[in-house]
């Protein structure tokens, strides 16, 4: 029997049983969406946690931390291939102010290795990174925090809104530098002058103020030597000092990641975090898939007893099929494309369906959310409730798909089996 | 064309555990030629119905052997089976057996879709066949919108349309009035002329068995009249 005769075969019977065939298809479809939504609310999650995780370091980024009272071993650190860079930040334990004009600020000075910043791809929002020492970059809001004594003293007293800042463009000002003790209340009387050649990128997150300041290393010991000749006495841990280490690809975060762990420092990169929420996610997701699955076998119970019908109503047809010269492979296969046919339809409605409510959900669970919490910026945040990836697709349209060829494999089975003469003799 | 050697069969009648041996065929034998009209008569329950299915291969004998064509159907698997009977046989029923969700044109091209002859090629066969056994006017009616005698037509068109050597006709007048069985009966006489085709039929009535060459006689499963081997 040619193939497009057998598929007319099954669309005639399929059309005799509408009702019967809808419903079914309708109990596929369910069990499917129901299967692929509920996956989706794993991928979804998994989605947003790594997108939060991205946002706050770059992928190709790993943190180097020294053993307690050891010190890094930069020289066996560069000899692990495919590092792109070392940056090292240096911070004092020291109020460190900058002043513009009648503007001042408490900056976090990080003293660092321009070149190495540069390798690491540091990303500025305008300006350059310095060429000299007399230069350096300050923060995204580092000018919007210059505040002047009046507008500091308002703020703390009034509570009021926040203050502008320094409007202008902060590129080429000079600012200058003073030094001042935790527990002094004078600050030091050395100041020192810089031109600000260029302004970091804003931050990833809303809420994060960098109103840092980066400055040449070479600063470090000068800035030391001043506190103490200043100081009665120079704190311990007066410096502290940050290591990032930059591949050169993402590929290599993990082979980097653990030559580090193998020379016995503590390492942290994103990579190795996305792995855990990865392997947390799967295990997951697998939970989801199978309640979801659980939800197509339930639905293929109206399958197998569509088909059971079916052949039960046309055993008299598949005696006289047989009787005529249809050999039972073929009544198995047309009866098997019956219930494939109601998976199939059953599927793709599920995907569409499933890709609408996936697009609701995540349209209108923010602003249900958010409006719940009170809060309106949650509905700028991205939050992914659902996502569905084409893997899922595949994975459910195989699911349900086979479990509907299965659950019409003993219908089919049944089928085959008929006695002709019996089926021959059955009242019209 | 049709032999049948030694065959006996027996059925299982009874509660499970507590069955009864029921002989139905007992050692028949006989031959049926090429081009001949059979005729297998008998009471209800003589056993013609289990021998003409025991040669069409809808069963198989427990003893004996019934070679058709020169092939021991007994030893032809069920799709084998199934293969044989699309090639060399056609079957006439009492009750016509036709598929109630197919036109008459559609039920007589079955066969040929099983076969897996193109849509093309399958046109032109049913059509000559419907002109051959007058159904041409009703090709796009069900069988529900069909009399019996037009429905047997049918019947006889199906199991013709695939040109088989042989055609095997279970009681091919038993739901229809008179008049209607001579018109079926004129029409089975003519295509053994015509085409050639052998026919075995079963049958009570003793009209139908008239335009055979020869009749077999059933009585509890033994032949008691004809020309056995």
């Amino acid at each position: 029997m040619l193939f497009k005769d057998q598929v007319d075969f099954v669309r005639q019977h399929i059309k005799k049983n509408k009702l019967r065939v809808f419903m079914t298809i309708l109990a596929a479809t369910m069990g499917c969406a129901f299967l692929i939504v509920l996956a989706s609310i794993g991928f979804g999650i998994q989605d947003t946690m790594r997108k939060e995780i991205l946002q706050d370091q770059a992928i190709t980024e790993v943190e180097v931390y020294p053993n307690e009272n050891e010190e890094l071993n930069l020289e066996e650190i560069k000899s692990v291939p495919y590092i792109g860079a070392i940056v090292q930040r240096t911070s004092m334990d020291v109020m460190t102010s900058f002043h513009l004009e009648d503007r001042s600020i408490q900056g976090n000075l990080l003293l660092t290795d321009m070149q190495e910043e540069e390798q690491s791809n540091l990303k500025l929002s305008e300006g350059r990174l310095p060429q000299n020492e007399s230069e350096i970059v300050v923060g995204y809001h580092f000018a919007q925090n210059l505040w002047t004594d009046a507008e500091r003293a308002k703020v703390v007293e009034e509570e009021a809104d926040l203050p502008k800042g320094y409007e202008k463009s902060i590129i080429g000002k000079t600012v200058t530098l003073s030094l001042q003790p935790y527990d002094s209340e004078d600050a030091f009387s050395e100041q020192w002058e810089f031109t600000v050649v260029g302004v970091v990128d804003i931050p990833a997150r809303d809420w994060i103020i960098d109103q840092s300041i980066l400055m040449d290393k070479l600063w470090l010991s000068k800035l030391k030597g001043t506190y103490e000749e200043n100081a009665e006495q120079i704190p311990e841990n007066f410096t502290y000092t940050t290591t990032k280490i930059y591949t050169d690809s993402l590929e290599h975060v993990k082979s980097v990641t653990k030559d580090l762990k193998d020379m016995g420092y503590n390492v942290y990169s994103v990579s190795e975090q996305l792995e855990q929420i990865d392997v947390f996610f799967m295990a997951f997701k697998i939970g989801l898939i199978f309640v979801g699955t659980i939800a197509v076998l339930i639905s293929s119970i109206g399958i197998f007893n569509t088909m059971t019908m079916a052949v039960t109503e046309r055993t008299r047809e598949i005696g006289v099929m047989k009787a005529i010269g249809a050999s039972p492979k073929l009544i198995q296969r047309l009866f098997l494309m019956e219930s494939a046919w109601i998976g199939i339809i059953g599927t793709v409605l599920a995907v569409i369906i499933s890709y609408a409510v996936s697009y609701l959900a995540n349209w209108i669970l923010p602003m249900v959310v958010g409006t719940s919490l009170g809060e309106d910026g949650l509905q700028d945040l991205s939050i992914t409730f659902s996502l569905i990836p084409w893997q899922l697709v595949v994975l459910a349209s195989t699911i349900s798909i086979g479990v509907a060829m299965i659950s019409g494999w003993r219908p089919a089975r049944k089928a085959t089996k008929i006695d002709v003469i019996q089926a021959l003799r059955q009242e019209l | 064309m049709i032999q049948v050697q030694q065959v006996n069969h027996t059925f299982l009648i009874g509660k499970k555990g507590k069955e009864k041996k029921v002989p139905v065929l007992k050692g028949l034998s006989f031959e049926v030629k090429q081009g001949e009209i059979v005729a297998i008569v008998g009471k209800s329950g003589s056993g013609k119905s289990t021998l003409l299915h025991t040669i069409a291969g809808f069963m198989s004998p427990e003893q004996g052997s019934i070679t058709v064509n020169g092939q021991e159907t007994a030893n032809l698997n069920e799709t084998e089976r199934a293969v044989f009977r699309l090639n060399n046989f056609g079957f006439i029923f009492q009750n016509f057996q036709l598929m109630p969700g197919l036109t008459a044109f559609e039920n007589v091209e079955l066969p040929l879709k099983l076969k897996g002859i193109s849509p093309k090629k399958r046109k032109e066969s049913v059509e000559q066949m419907m002109d051959k056994v007058g159904l041409t006017e009703v090709g796009d009616h069900y069988p529900n919108e069909l009399s019996g005698g037009q429905q047997q037509r049918v019947s006889i068109a199906r199991a013709l349309i695939t040109n088989p050597p042989i055609l095997f006709a279970d009681e091919p007048t038993g739901s229809l009035d008179s008049e209607t069985e001579q018109d079926i009966l004129l029409l089975i006489q003519n295509l053994n002329q015509t085409l050639g085709v052998t026919f075995v039929m079963i049958t009570h009535d003793e009209e139908v068995a008239s335009i055979a060459h020869r009749t077999f006689k059933m009585r509890d499963g033994e032949l008691v009249k004809g020309d056995a081997l």
